[in-house]
C-alpha cells in the first residue's frame, strides 16, 4: 500500500440522447462552424454548462463531478443500482470512452475486463481464442505462451482446446474466457460484474485468484458487482454511486451498510395525497403502502432475522360494505409464497387502515414483492394492487461453515432438535 | 494544475488529439494484428468446400465474366494484349483497392462490440484488414505470373519484363495506400451516418468504370480522357500494366500526382481517425 495509482478528478460524462439522424449532421456542422471557424465557445457544452444541458432532457449526465484516489494494492468496490454510472466510470478509466469534463490520471498498465470473452469468436478453436483474446486484453506473445498450459488447466477444458468454441457448453466457454482474464498481470485491473456468470465453484476460484494477486503482487483492482457479499469479501474500500453522483466513499462494510439502508428507504414506502392520483378504481383508492422493518439499531441491515410490518391505508368509496384484505407475498421469480387473509370488517366511506406482521426468521435471503387485494363480502375482488411493495432481504448466518445459496422460498426457524438417542456398542 | 500532472504515466481527458498515437504502442500490439489477419483467413474459409482456393477462384470467376461480357459481347479493346492477361492484371489490383477500402470503411460498425469493451489502438483493425488484403493480393499475383509465363511460353507473348517492372511494387503500395486512406476516412463517417455505408459499396463499384481496369486509357476518345486522368488511380493502373505486360501510358508527372494524393489522403485520414476514434464509441 502506498502511492496513489489512480486519480479521478472532477469527472463528468454527458450522453446526448435521441437518435443520431439528419439533425445531427446539421448540429455537427453548426458546432464545427462556431468552434473552429468563428473561434467561439462550443454552443452545446460550455454555453449553458453541462448541468443545464442535462436539465433540458436532451442528454443525461451519467457521471457528475466524481473525485477519488486509489492507492497501490487497494481493491476498490464500486456499488450502485442499475444506471448509477458504474459501468461508465469503468469505461472511462479503461480508456474506452472519453469523459465530457475532468480527468483520470494513473500510473502503470491497465487491463479491463468488462465482459467475459472479449475478442472470442465462436468459429475459432479454444487455443486460437486464448491467443487472440490474450492479445486484445494486452498480453504479449511470450506471456501467453508461458501461461498457456496454466490457463487451460485453470479452465479445465484441456480435452477440447482444439475444438471450435461454438461446440462448447456455455459453462466451458465462460471458464476458458475467464481463465485468460484471470492470468492477466497488469498493474491495475478493472473488473465489471463478470462474476455474474459461471457456476458457484468457479466464481469462488476466480475471487480467490483476484484476492491473491492483489495481496502478493500489489495489484490495484477496481471491482463492480451487485453481490454485496462478493464486495465485502474482496474489497478494502467501496464507492457508492447513485444516478451519477458519489454518495459514499470509504471502508467497505460501512459503505455497503449505508447502501443497503439507502436503497431500502427508497423502496419501502409509497404514498399519495389525493384519491385522484392514487392507484385504484371506483371502489378503492390506496393512500399509502409501507413496509416497516423492526430493526434492532437504526443502521442495522434488513436481514432474515428482521420482523416486518406491512401497513396500508385506502379510501373506501362505498357506504356499508363488508371488506377484507389479502396480503400476498411473491418470490422474485413470481411464485406465490403465501396469501394471508384479514378478518372481514364492515366499513363506511372514508379511510381504512390495515396492518400485518411477518415475524423475523421466516423469509429466506433474496428479493420479494407484495400485492394487496381488497375483497368485498369475502368473495368479490374489488381491487388488486399488484407489486405494491418490494423488499431485499439480506443473508445472515451464525456458526455455519457453508456459504452457498440457501435453498427455499422461506427459511423459517421451526423448533428442531437433534440429540444422541443411544450410544452404539455400549452395554 | 501543472503540479498534479507530474509523475503520471497516463491521463484521460475530454481532449483527443490528432497526434495522440505512438508507433511504439502500435508496435506493442503487432501480435494482435497478426492474429487478426490469421482469424480473418480462418473465418473466411472455415466450413467451405474449396477453402482457401476461393482466393484464386474469385478473381478467376470475375475474369471469365469480364472476358465474356466486356471482351466478347461489348467488344472493349484491350490493345495488343491478350484479354485474359489484360483483365486479370486489372482485377487483381482493383480487388486490392476495393477490398482495402470497403473492408476498412466499416471498422467502427463491425467492431462496435469489441471496441466498447476493451481498449487497444483502434488503428490495428484497419491495418489488419489491409494486411489480409495484401496477403490475398500476393497469392493472386503469383497466379498472374503463372498466366503471364504460360502466354510467354505457348502463345508467343514477347517477354514483357524490363527495367520498368521494378516500378510494380510502387503501383501496388500506392493503390493500397489510397484504399486504406479512403477507408479510414469513411469509417469515421459511416460510424456516425450509417446510410453512407451502402453508398460506399455502390460508389466503389461505379468508380471502377472511371479507372482503366477493363479498358486501356488509350482506347478512350481524346475528349473524355481528362475525366479518367483526374482519377489518381489511373496512373497506377496504367503503371501496373506497363510494368507487368509492357503496355500502358503513364508519365512521371501523373505518377507524382498519384503519390501526392496518396500521402495527403492517408496521412489526413490517419489524423482524423486518431482524433475521432475515441469519441465515436459513444455513437456506434
Amino acid at each position: 500500500m502506498g502511492d496513489v495509482v489512480i486519480e479521478v478528478e472532477n469527472l463528468s460524462k454527458l450522453y446526448r440522447l435521441g437518435t443520431i439522424g439528419t439533425g445531427s449532421l446539421r448540429q455537427d456542422l453548426q458546432r464545427w462552424w462556431t468552434t473552429s471557424v468563428l473561434k467561439q465557445e462550443d454552443p452545446f457544452f460550455q454555453a449553458h454548462g453541462t448541468e443545464a444541458l442535462a436539465a433540458n432532457k436532451q442528454s443525461i449526465l451519467a457521471l457528475q463531478n466524481i473525485n477519488f484516489k486509489v492507492n497501490q494494492g487497494e481493491v476498490l468496490g464500486i456499488i450502485g443500482s442499475n444506471g448509477s454510472g458504474k459501468s461508465t466510470l469503468l469505461k472511462i478509466i479503461s480508456r474506452i470512452v472519453r469523459p465530457t469534463k475532468g480527468a483520470v490520471r494513473g500510473r502503470g498498465s491497465v487491463s479491463s475486463l468488462l465482459e467475459v470473452g472479449t475478442g472470442f469468436h465462436k468459429e475459432l478453436t479454444g487455443r486460437e481464442n486464448v491467443y487472440i483474446s490474450g492479445y486484445i486484453l494486452g498480453m504479449s506473445k511470450s506471456e501467453i505462451r508461458e501461461k498457456f498450459d496454466e490457463i487451460v488447466a485453470f479452465s479445465g477444458v484441456e480435452a477440447f482446446i482444439d475444438t471450435p468454441v461454438k461446440r462448447y457448453s456455455s459453462g466451458m466457454y465462460v471458464r476458458l474466457a475467464f481463465a485468460v482474464a484471470a492470468h492477466l498481470e497488469p498493474d491495475i485491473l478493472i473488473v465489471d460484474e463478470v462474476l455474474a456468470v459461471g457456476d458457484a465453484d468457479f466464481q469462488k476460484k476466480c475471487l480467490g485468484k483476484m484476492r491473491e494477486t492483489s495481496q502478493t503482487d500489489g495489484r490495484t483492482i477496481l471491482f463492480v458487482s451487485h453481490s454485496m457479499q462478493a464486495i465485502n469479501n474482496l474489497c478494502d474500500k467501496a464507492l457508492w454511486l447513485n444516478q451519477g453522483k458519489m454518495m459514499e466513499l470509504g471502508e467497505v462494510s460501512s459503505v455497503v451498510n449505508k447502501y443497503i439502508m439507502g436503497i431500502q428507504q427508497f423502496k419501502l414506502k409509497q404514498e399519495w395525497s389525493t384519491p385522484a392520483e392514487a392507484p385504484g378504481n371506483d371502489f378503492i383508492r390506496f393512500k399509502s403502502v409501507e413496509l416497516v422493518p423492526q430493526l434492532s439499531t437504526p443502521d442495522a441491515p434488513l436481514d432474515i432475522r428482521t420482523p416486518l410490518t406491512v401497513k396500508f391505508q385506502f379510501w373506501n368509496m362505498t357506504d356499508d360494505v363488508l371488506l377484507s384484505t389479502s396480503l400476498l407475498l411473491f418470490s422474485y421469480g413470481g411464485e406465490c409464497i403465501f396469501d394471508v387473509l384479514s378478518p372481514a370488517s364492515r366499513c363506511d366511506k372514508g379511510l381504512v387502515e390495515g396492518e400485518c406482521n411477518i415475524p423475523g426468521n421466516f423469509l429466506n435471503d433474496g428479493s420479494y414483492y407484495f400485492s394487496i387485494i381488497v375483497v368485498k363480502d369475502t368473495s368479490v375482488e374489488l381491487y388488486n394492487y399488484e407489486e405494491c411493495l418490494s423488499v431485499d432481504v439480506e443473508d445472515y448466518r451464525e456458526n455455519i461453515q457453508w456459504y452457498g445459496k440457501w435453498w427455499g422460498a422461506v427459511r423459517p426457524k421451526f423448533p428442531f432438535r437433534l440429540h444422541q438417542k443411544e450410544m452404539a456398542f455400549q452395554q | 494544475m501543472p503540479e498534479s500532472k507530474k509523475g503520471w504515466d497516463w491521463e484521460i481527458t475530454s481532449k483527443t488529439s490528432y497526434w495522440g498515437w505512438s508507433m511504439r504502442e502500435i508496435w506493442s500490439y503487432r501480435h494482435l494484428l497478426g492474429s487478426l489477419v490469421r482469424r480473418d483467413f480462418l473465418l473466411s474459409y472455415q466450413q467451405t468446400v474449396l477453402g482457401p482456393l476461393w482466393i484464386l477462384l474469385q478473381p478467376l470467376l470475375t475474369l471469365v465474366t469480364y472476358v465474356l461480357v466486356f471482351g466478347k459481347l461489348v467488344g472493349v479493346s484491350t490493345g495488343n494484349l491478350p484479354p485474359v492477361l489484360f483483365y486479370f492484371s486489372g482485377i487483381v489490383l482493383w480487388s486490392l483497392f476495393s477490398d482495402s477500402f470497403g473492408g476498412t470503411s466499416n471498422t467502427f460498425r463491425d467492431n462496435a462490440q469489441v471496441f466498447s469493451k476493451v481498449y487497444f489502438p483502434r488503428l490495428i483493425v484497419p491495418l489488419a484488414v489491409t494486411s489480409t488484403q495484401f496477403f490475398r493480393f500476393f497469392i493472386q499475383f503469383v497466379m498472374l505470373l503463372l498466366l503471364i509465363g504460360y502466354y510467354w511460353a505457348f502463345q508467343d507473348l514477347p517477354s514483357p519484363f524490363s527495367l520498368i517492372t521494378l516500378a510494380f511494387p510502387f503501383a501496388v503500395i500506392c493503390t493500397a495506400g489510397i484504399g486504406l486512406g479512403l477507408g479510414l476516412l469513411f469509417s469515421v463517417i459511416t460510424a456516425k451516418y450509417r446510410d453512407i455505408a451502402g453508398t460506399v459499396t455502390l460508389g466503389i463499384r461505379l468508380f471502377m468504370y472511371l479507372t482503366p481496369v477493363i479498358y486501356p486509357l488509350e482506347s478512350l476518345p481524346e475528349k473524355y480522357r481528362w475525366m479518367v486522368q483526374l482519377n489518381p488511380l489511373t496512373p497506377l493502373f496504367e503503371l501496373n500494366r506497363l510494368s507487368l505486360l509492357g503496355e500502358g501510358t503513364v508519365t512521371a508527372g501523373q505518377l507524382l500526382y498519384s503519390i501526392i494524393f496518396m500521402i495527403v489522403v492517408l496521412s489526413g485520414a490517419m489524423l482524423v481517425f486518431n482524433k475521432q476514434s475515441d469519441k465515436l464509441i459513444d455513437v456506434v
